[in-house]
């Protein structure tokens, strides 16, 4: 039981992750593939300070996720003059830079060593150290990331989005400034992978760079097109069943040597046939 | 210290100018990144460990067999994936997302089948090296750099003067024209795969004399490759090659004064200068901006 409520924690931070990502890519049409990076930069930033400091890791959370929505501001302005693929390869190139800043930035982070025994989270009187406890506050944070993300894709700054990723050329001629919400898509969207980073720190209790390689962001956007982009339910269901299903492997009884790269070879695999099947993800509103 | 970084980021750039090569050739005629291109390299060197540790094969007919089987392994995944994404007219970021499905897919299964654990070509001690101009050069780098280089001139002779090359080059300029000029594009791409990939196992198995084989070994070399083709110009062989040796010796360089761990964070820093002040690369034409 423990364990399956262990599953359902990092479902939902990864639903936060899915979640930001979607508005970049499936709403905006802008393919980025450093996400992990903003959530790498939220969990190193509330857990130094409440290691070093002994800040409340709410508080963290908060200047974590800012943090990560200035690295956000630089990932958007590399945004404005490139596109399609080499936007994809720009984002996976900042992400390998914030990844190789903390593995060798050795005084600030630790590097390999990581990070132990970060606080958790605790409301008067109680600290949310059991599972059950800690599930409810990521549902919190999941349901005020879905509402927002709902309110923003429905109104008419959403239809500013959208028309952006349909035709860029049209939204300019129509005197949409769309530097601007380039911008601003790019800080959102890193604003709340960097809550997603924090919240997983302050449950591990422990990070290292290896938590947010590179990869992990092709995953976080495996997530978003398996689902399906543009819309909010599909990020749901994509890192709902991409996380809980090969969970299952786990009780094949095999060793984990084994069940470790099988598990990433049916991630690849999927990515491949959904590319050739259904680019657009199980209930997407849009494709590359 | 100057020319021992000198040297070393010649002979590593001697390997990102292979694999920048055989990603350009490809990259010519299928106008997509192939992400997947990192993990031929990798395949490369594991194939040439099966053969020449495990089964004991001579040196260098296991160094042919691995190139040929890297060949087979590119053009069996552009048959398998790639080609139905054509038949779809899927868009450049599907066929990028789809390579590193191909990517991820093909680690693991090498990560499955050898084990997590480091593995070397190296049999023996070390040797020690020669001494050049204060800088130290092994027999092995020595390898390297001349075996690259010849394999570099050779094919650049193969783009640059015989049939084959100049149907890639015409299939790159205009596909459409060149159907119409009876070249059988499909069968350009199979040999864009053939030879690209084939230079990516060569360069997998290289590199696995002067250091280890692991699964992960294929993300840093597609990398540079990519970089090292952007630098040069996309879709200009010969900027992909002096983009290979310009990145080698950046990279070396920089770690003069910092720690090496640095080091890819310098090749992506030269990649997003590149990207933002220069997108078209050194050698790139200003119409490729186009595309940006």
């Amino acid at each position: 039981m423990e364990y399956f409520l262990h599953i359902l924690v990092i479902s939902g931070i990864y639903i936060i992750l899915t979640l930001s990502l979607n508005l970049i890519v499936g709403f905006t049409g802008l393919p980025s593939l450093g996400h992990i990076a903003f959530a790498c930069v939220g969990a190193y930033t509330s857990s130094l300070l409440a290691l070093n400091y002994g800040i409340s890791p709410w508080i963290g959370l908060v200047i974590g996720a800012c943090i990560a929505s200035i690295f956000g501001f630089v990932v958007g302005f590399v945004s404005i003059r490139l596109k399609g693929d080499y936007l994809a390869l720009a984002t996976f190139g900042l992400g390998v830079i914030i990844y190789a800043v903390s593995k060798n930035w050795v005084e600030l982070t630790r590097g390999p060593m990581g990070l132990p025994g970060i606080p958790g989270f605790t409301v008067p009187g109680f600290e949310l150290r059991p599972v059950w406890a800690y599930l409810m506050l990521v549902i919190v944070f999941v349901f005020i990331t879905a509402f927002i993300m709902n309110r923003i894709v429905n109104s008419p700054f959403g239809r500013i989005l959208k028309s952006i990723r349909e035709d860029e050329l049209a939204s300019l001629s129509i005197g949409k400034d769309i530097i601007k919400y380039k911008l601003m898509v790019f800080i959102i969207g890193a604003f709340f992978a960097g809550i997603a980073g924090s919240l997983y720190a302050h449950y591990i209790t422990f990070i290292d760079p290896s938590s947010f390689t590179p990869m992990e962001s092709v995953m976080v956007l495996l997530m978003v097109v398996f689902g399906g982009m543009g819309n909010t339910k599909g990020a749901f269901i994509g890192a709902l069943v991409l996380v809980i299903f090969p969970e299952m492997l786990r009780f094949l009884g095999l060793p984990s040597s084994v069940a470790a790269p099988l598990r990433q070879m049916i991630y690849g695999l999927l990515l491949i046939i959904l590319m050739i099947k259904r680019p657009q993800g199980i209930i997407g509103k849009y494709r590359f | 210290m100057f020319n021992q970084l000198l040297l070393n980021g010649i002979i590593s750039g001697s390997i990102y100018a292979l694999i920048a090569f055989g990603f350009a050739v490809i990259y010519k005629t299928v106008r997509f990144f192939h992400f997947a291109h990192g993990i031929v390299y990798t395949a490369g060197a594991y194939c040439a460990y099966s053969l020449s540790i495990s089964l004991g094969i001579n040196v260098i007919l296991s160094f042919f067999l691995a190139s040929a089987f890297s060949a087979v392994l590119g053009i069996a995944i552009d048959r398998l994936v790639y080609l139905p994404l054509r038949k779809n007219n899927a868009s450049d970021l599907v066929f990028l997302i789809a390579s590193f499905g191909v990517f991820i897919f093909i680690q693991n299964l090498l990560q499955l089948i050898y084990g997590a654990q480091i593995l070397t070509l190296r049999t023996g001690v070390v040797k020690e090296g020669h001494q050049i101009l204060g800088a130290v050069i092994t027999n092995i780098q020595i390898l390297i750099l001349v075996v690259s280089c010849w394999l570099l001139v050779i094919l650049w002779f193969i783009v640059e003067r015989t049939k084959i090359g100049k149907a890639i080059r015409a299939v790159a300029d205009d596909p459409i024209g060149a159907s119409v000029s009876g070249i059988y594009s499909e069968r350009i791409i199979l040999y864009a795969f053939g030879i690209g990939s084939a230079l990516a196992g060569v360069s997998g198995v290289l590199i696995s004399y002067e250091t280890n084989i692991e699964p992960t070994m294929g993300m840093n070399a597609i990398l540079k490759g990519i970089i090292a083709s952007i630098v040069g110009g996309m879709g200009s062989v010969p900027g992909a090659v002096l983009g290979g040796f310009f990145l080698g010796i950046v990279e070396n360089l920089g770690i003069w004064k910092i720690q090496a761990g640095w080091k890819d964070t310098i090749s992506f820093a030269v990649l997003i200068i590149f990207l933002l002040i220069r997108p078209e690369g050194i050698f790139g034409k200003r119409n490729d901006k186009e595309r940006l």
